[in-house]
């Protein structure tokens, strides 16, 4: 028992974790009674206890865990142990519930977490619509309510879209560079497991007195600063989401400047690491913002700052301006890695080069730079100075021209190509039209009368989930059953792949679009009840939403019984370029024997005599039939 | 920091370790880290900034001194010259140990340390003596979010210098391997510089 709880692992998390609250309340405590009497009545304070709290027993956590024993040996002067690659691969299940520093290992890691968080918020937004297919208040009351639409959205945005997609490219963006793991991999292993920690919290916080976080996943002050303690379960979550999206961001661009294989100059490079490259600059730049945000809450709550507070000269809307200054740029964090999916999967799939390579990878940075300069289109009925409108309307509406132009070379690229409609490639297009209806609606709203009328209703619902359901979670789909066989060396069960794709497809447009509907008759957004005039259109998103909701369980099931059993994948199923199909599947433990040559780009398919990669003992990367390079799969 | 695991150079097929990776970039991987890292903290810097815009710029309101409250600039002043310094000491120990003087590289880390503690406990008593506090107005919000944003990071340098002095004086580097004293270095440099933009802004302007 005693080694136990000496080496890292659970137990000893266990034990740090209490430690961490133990410590929190002795730190109340002494300081509470340090002041002494005249300021504090009374010295033990739960929710000063239960901020402090939620930040030392996380961090203990970790630290039990094992996440920093190896800079804790670099601190002290001690010589740190030579990498032996004992937390290298995984072999049985267990080996995922550990500090592993295997990209790989990662990768799924971060995936299946975040599915888990999909579901559970999922799940919320099942009792949201429950309680709203009619009018009048039936399951749940309107403080409850309000907690569901915050904890789904933030469980969603920060626990699911944007690190599924940082699994994703854990585990394939290594592979396609070239590379044998990513440059840090113990802040890898860090990075992931802050976000169980994240979404953990977030759930926690229904169980907080005075119920959960309820202000929306914006958290506008000084509502967030005066709402009861599950606030500060948000406030704190974002944090730790944010460092490990940042401490991600930063390994993605380092791996990709320092690591690539010889002769992948960038213009070179698969679009998924362009996309994941601009992706990883948002969020280092902008990620900061989001975090200083919450840090500007928990000062005014946790120690009297007047940040927020107007009456002692505080400005409320300057939370709406760093806000947005994060979260603009954060819905382009949770589209541009999808951008990257996709392009891969589509020329693929058409067996052709994709159309305007170099114009795809500068829209990427072009959607970066711009993605800074439109933050106020959320905020045209905020009260902030009028003469900011236009500026952001104008940049708004300029900042659909890159996205269009990948949309337009998706399509050039589908042109005349010689289509596979399997499964990713049904989302993908999926992707691509649902994703044009949600940029249309979002060039409406960028247009100030029009956003004038609809602030606040259902036609922003409509707008969001177009985008980031149709869109975002469209190529997370595709990605998911795309690289399926490589990341787990079986195939997926194409017929159940297809209904998925077709239930969702058809529900989700019954789900959302007659929001647009009653979002311009007038219904407000993070509502419990409304006025009955809205009743009938309600009535069929919910019962469509339990569909759409339901469809998601053939997705679980083909999953899991296909990981499970499923037929063996050749290395190679889908005839890619890319390097990541040119070995086994799964990969060989360390990636490549040797490091490959790169001597093409990597979409020419078609293309005759073109090359992309070549491997030791000259095997070449050519447009070419399955399993030519293919190495035959580890055991 | 951590070492790529590419260190590991075993070339048999019998996969000891991952081949090494290709370079790509005459940048080192831990310098690059670094600097990613630094552009985040200078966006924290700036969404305080823009709470100390909002308040002053944006509103207009007052700053220091009003209602009675000064700022010591002239202490703070003294202040910044000390963190200064310690630039040109952690300079001074980054050229030794590239020369293998390790004298240099130890009396350098080590007075760096020394004038950084320094600095943090004038600004703590600084703190003691201002006569106010963050819930007394918005101004002493920024003021104290300001300069305790920066403290933290101070703070932070110093857990790193105390690192590099540990190791330094147990003669972990050599003219071959300093990136241990290089790469906290630059965090070093990019916390005095960013008291240059702190000082200014709240106690001179
Ligand atoms: C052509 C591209 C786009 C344009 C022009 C655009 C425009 C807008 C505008 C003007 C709003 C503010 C509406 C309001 O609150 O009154 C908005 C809201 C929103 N957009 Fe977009 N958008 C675009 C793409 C995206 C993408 C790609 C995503 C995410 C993947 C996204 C996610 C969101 C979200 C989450 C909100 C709601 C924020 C809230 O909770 O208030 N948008 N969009
Ligand atoms: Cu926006």
């Amino acid at each position: 028992m005693a080694a136990k709880l000496r080496a890292p692992g659970f137990y000893r998390a266990g034990t740090f974790t209490l430690g961490g609250v133990v410590f929190s309340l002795a730190l109340t405590y002494l300081v509470r009674m340090s002041y002494g009497h005249g300021r504090f009545h009374h010295f033990i304070a739960p929710n000063a206890i239960l901020t402090v709290s939620l930040i030392a027993a996380p961090l203990a956590f970790l630290v039990g865990l094992g996440a920093f024993d190896y800079w804790f040996y670099w601190a002290a002067g001690k010589p740190t142990r030579p990498e032996d690659h004992s937390s290298h691969g995984a072999h049985s299940w267990r080996d995922y519930f550990r500090v592993n520093t295997d990209h790989k290992v990662i990768g799924i890691q971060y995936t299946v977490t975040s599915f888990f968080f999909l579901l559970v918020g999922g799940l919320m937004a099942m009792l949201m619509r429950a309680e709203l297919a009619q009018p009048g208040s039936q399951f749940v009351d309107s403080n409850t309510f309000n907690g569901l639409f915050s904890v789904h959205a933030s469980l969603l945005i920060f626990l699911f879209i944007i690190p599924v997609f940082a699994g994703l490219a854990n585990f394939v963006l290594p592979l396609m560079i070239g590379a044998p793991d990513m440059a840090f991999p113990r802040l890898n292993a860090l990075s992931y497991w802050l976000l169980p920690i994240a979404g953990l919290m977030m759930i926690a916080s229904f169980f907080a007195p005075g119920g959960s976080f309820a202000s929306g996943w914006t958290a506008y002050a000084p509502l967030s600063d005066t709402a009861p303690i599950g606030q500060v379960f948000f406030t704190l979550a974002v944090q730790f989401a944010g460092a490990s999206s940042i401490a991600t961001a930063l390994n993605f661009l380092v791996t990709i400047i320092t690591m690539r294989a010889p002769g992948m100059s960038f213009f070179r490079m698969p679009l998924l690491v362009w996309a994941n490259f601009a992706t990883s600059l948002l969020v280092v730049i902008a990620t900061p913002f989001i975090a200083s945000s919450q840090f500007f809450i928990l000062l005014d709550r946790g120690l009297g700052f007047n940040f927020f507070n107007a009456g002692r000269g505080g400005d409320v809307l300057m939370y709406q301006h760093v806000f947005w200054f994060y979260s603009h740029p954060a819905v382009y964090i949770m589209m541009l890695p999808g951008f990257g999916i996709v392009s891969e999967i589509i020329a693929v799939k058409s067996r052709k080069p994709i159309f305007g390579y170099r114009m795809m990878a500068f829209s990427l940075v072009a959607i970066v730079v711009l993605g800074f300069t439109v933050w106020a289109h959320h905020m045209f009925v905020s009260g902030m100075q009028a003469w900011i409108r236009i500026p952001m309307m104008i940049t708004t509406a300029i900042i659909a021209v890159p996205t269009g132009i990948k949309i337009f070379s998706w399509l050039a690229t589908l042109w005349k190509g010689v289509l596979h409609l399997d499964t990713p490639m049904l989302f993908a297009l999926g992707f691509l039209t649902m994703f044009t209806l949600g940029g249309i609606s979002g060039v409406m709203l960028a247009m100030v009368p029009l956003d004038i009328h609809v602030s606040d209703t259902y036609f922003i619902v409509a707008h969001i989930h177009y985008v980031l359901f149709g869109g975002s979670l469209f190529t997370i789909f595709a990605g998911v059953y795309y690289w399926f066989p490589k990341m787990t060396g079986r195939m997926f069960d194409e017929r159940l792949g297809r209904m998925h794709f077709w239930l969702t497809f058809i529900f989700f447009n019954l789900t959302f679009a007659p929001m647009h509907i009653i979002g311009l008759q007038g219904m407000p957004r993070r509502v419990a009840d409304y006025s009955s005039q809205y009743a009938g259109w309600n009535l069929v998103i919910s019962l469509s939403s339990f569909v759409l909701g339901a469809s998601i369980l053939i997705f679980v099931y083909n999953i899991v019984s296909s990981w499970r059993g499923g037929p063996r994948a050749p290395a190679n199923p889908w005839r890619g370029m890319t390097l990541e199909w040119q070995v086994s599947s799964p990969p060989p433990i360390f990636n490549f024997d040797a490091v490959p040559t790169v001597v093409g780009g990597p979409y020419e398919y078609g293309v005759p005599g073109a090359v992309h990669g070549i491997f030791k003992g000259g095997a070449e990367v050519k447009p070419a039939p399955a399993g030519t390079v293919a190495r035959p799969a580890r055991e | 920091m951590e070492a790529a695991s590419a260190s590991v150079t075993t070339a048999d097929h019998e996969h000891h370790g991952p081949p090494p990776a290709n370079r790509s970039s005459r940048v080192e991987a831990q310098t690059l880290g670094m600097l990613l890292f630094i552009i985040s903290e200078i966006m924290v810097f700036g969404a305080f900034f823009t709470a100390y815009f909002f308040i002053r710029v944006v509103k207009g309101d007052h700053w220091f001194p009003f209602h009675g409250d000064v700022l010591p600039v002239a202490v703070a002043g003294v202040n910044t010259a000390i963190l200064l310094s310690s630039s040109l000491t952690m300079h001074w120990a980054q050229t030794s140990i590239k020369h293998d003087n390790r004298f240099g590289l130890k009396a350098g880390i080590l007075s760096t340390f020394l004038l950084g503690l320094t600095f943090l406990f004038v600004q703590v008593n600084e703190y003691v003596h201002v006569g106010f506090s963050p819930r007394d107005h918005a101004q002493g919000t920024i003021f104290y979010g300001l300069t305790g944003l920066h403290g933290a990071h101070v703070f932070i340098g110093l857990t790193l210098l105390a690192m590099v002095t540990v190791r330094s004086f147990r003669g972990h580097y050599s003219s071959k391997e300093h990136r241990g004293v290089e790469v906290p270095g630059i965090y070093w440099h990019f916390v005095d510089a960013m008291w240059i933009i702190v000082y200014s802004s709240v106690y001179v302007l």
